[in-house]
């Protein structure tokens, strides 16, 4: 069956149901209905550059362009987990979180693209874009839990890290059960929704995949390619992310920072 | 255990932002004594041993150890340090003590008798061995430190540094403390208030 196309009048028809949870959000005074009018035309928006800067990346299909274009959505995620990780945003804590995500995302795009797929073009705009679009979107979030609870963490109970410090630890050693907590916290929530996969909800790409005509058996092969993409990729930006910050954000007495954190 | 090492603080000043903690401050700790600082809260204690333990750095002056320049790492790895409020994460008390000896610095004072070491260092200071079943989180402040002194009993380190030690303990553990600890083979520099630990000090450094 071929897909459906919506007309924008369609479109604009869905929006009306978006007047039940505003009216309830107003009922309750939670103050959230100016933030979801901002956060709605910012999705439609943000959304319309991308369908129409995809319609031209596709068109063109250089591996080039499509390599920029994940440079340039690292760069957007990378100010976007300082930001909500509560840090500041200091050269010392951008440019590792930013070469962390980076590293992580052409690892497991070359690995899934080029050696488990097999893309006939390097970098093919169909593939490279959505999968590493949704692969860096868990990056993100998994990063901003790890790496808040990390430095957080660390700045709560510096009287742990210090005696760890105290007892001859190097300063690896005096942070790895920090790291280790940051980890856990950050793999939690890709860890629950592999495991109620299928069950509780259809994931948005086999939804996309069976919406645009194709086998729900390919779907799933792909769903579960990109689970354990985004599950690796999430691992190693939040393991480098912590790693590389770490070179930088601590002073020769082995104490961190502060000025890092925002409070 | 390397031999207890002698420490001097030379004119050292210290404070942070517009707040000043020390100023041109100046002590010797011999070998082997116990050298007890006394003051008020907040005259700068606490800090004078993270000073020396190369937490912060001193405005000015110096701070040596066996008369050679000061090289935090290397009397990190020469002491035992019991904090005032002792927090040591998630985990059984046997976890958390445990964790120290994980550390390269410390993994040969971990031998094949450690585990009867242990609990004869616990059940000296009055602990008995189930509680290293018990999370440490659980425990009373003066379980804690009780805990935290057997630590610093069993990282056997020559030089020991002990913020407000029996704070929280009753007379009869202040005394197995200061025989399990204060045995002439340690430099002890300690900070407290309770008459029982300062009638312990071989020196006293008042602070203002």
């Amino acid at each position: 069956m071929e897909i459906i196309d919506l007309t924008w009048t369609q479109l604009g028809i869905g929006f009306i149901i978006m007047l039940v949870p505003a009216y309830i959000l107003w009922k309750y005074r939670t103050g959230l209905n100016k933030k979801l009018l901002t956060a709605s035309v910012r999705m439609v928006l943000q959304l319309l550059f991308v369908g129409y800067y995809l319609q031209y990346l596709f068109e063109y299909d250089n591996p080039w362009i499509n390599a920029a274009w994940i440079f340039v959505m690292v760069a957007v995620a990378d100010f976007a987990t300082i930001d909500r990780s509560d840090l500041k945003r200091k050269w010392s804590v951008i440019l590792p979180i930013f070469g962390a995500t980076f590293f992580g995302i052409i690892v497991i795009d070359l690995f899934f693209l080029e050696v488990v797929i097999q893309l006939p073009k390097l970098l093919a705009a169909q593939y490279t874009i959505p999968i590493t679009g949704m692969v860096l979107g868990n990056c993100l979030r998994s990063n901003v839990i790890g790496i808040n609870a990390f430095y957080y963490s660390l700045n709560e109970h510096q009287e742990r890290y210090q005696f760890y410090l105290s007892c001859g630890a190097t300063r690896s050693e005096a942070v790895h059960s920090f790291f280790s907590d940051a980890l856990q916290k950050s793999a939690n929530p890709t860890l629950a929704s592999m495991a109620t996969i299928g069950l509780v909800s259809l994931p948005g790409m086999m939804t996309g995949q069976i919406l645009s005509g194709s086998s729900p058996l390919i779907a799933i092969k792909y769903q579960i390619m990109i689970m354990v993409a985004i599950f690796s990729g999430t691992i190693l930006s939040v393991y480098l992310g912590i790693l590389f910050t770490n070179k930088f954000v601590f002073k020769d007495t082995d104490m961190l920072d502060e000025t890092i954190l925002n409070n | 255990m390397a031999a207890s090492p002698d420490i001097s603080f030379e004119n050292v000043a210290f404070g942070f932002e517009n707040e000043r903690i020390v100023t041109d401050f100046s002590f010797k700790a011999a070998p082997g004594q116990h050298t007890l600082l006394k003051g008020e809260s907040g005259s700068g204690k606490s800090t004078l041993l993270k000073l020396l333990l190369g937490f912060y750095k001193p405005q000015s002056g110096t701070i040596s150890v066996n008369r050679k320049t000061y090289d935090a790492q290397k009397v990190r790895k020469q002491t035992a340090w019991l904090p005032q409020d002792l927090n040591l994460g998630a985990g059984t008390v046997s976890e958390v003590m445990d964790k120290p000896f994980e550390f390269a610095a410390n993994q040969s004072s971990q031998n094949k008798n450690f585990e009867q070491h242990r609990i004869r260092t616990l059940k000296t200071l009055g602990l008995a061995p189930d509680i290293l079943d018990k999370q440490f989180r659980d425990l009373s402040t003066g379980q804690r430190q009780r805990v935290g002194l057997a630590l610093c009993h069993l990282l056997d380190k020559p030089l020991l540094l002990l913020d407000e030690p029996t704070s929280a303990l009753d007379e009869a553990s202040k005394q197995k403390a200061a025989e399990l600890l204060l045995d002439r083979e340690h430099t002890v520099i300690s900070t407290s208030h309770d008459p029982f630990w300062v009638a312990q000090a071989d020196n006293i450094i008042g602070l203002s």
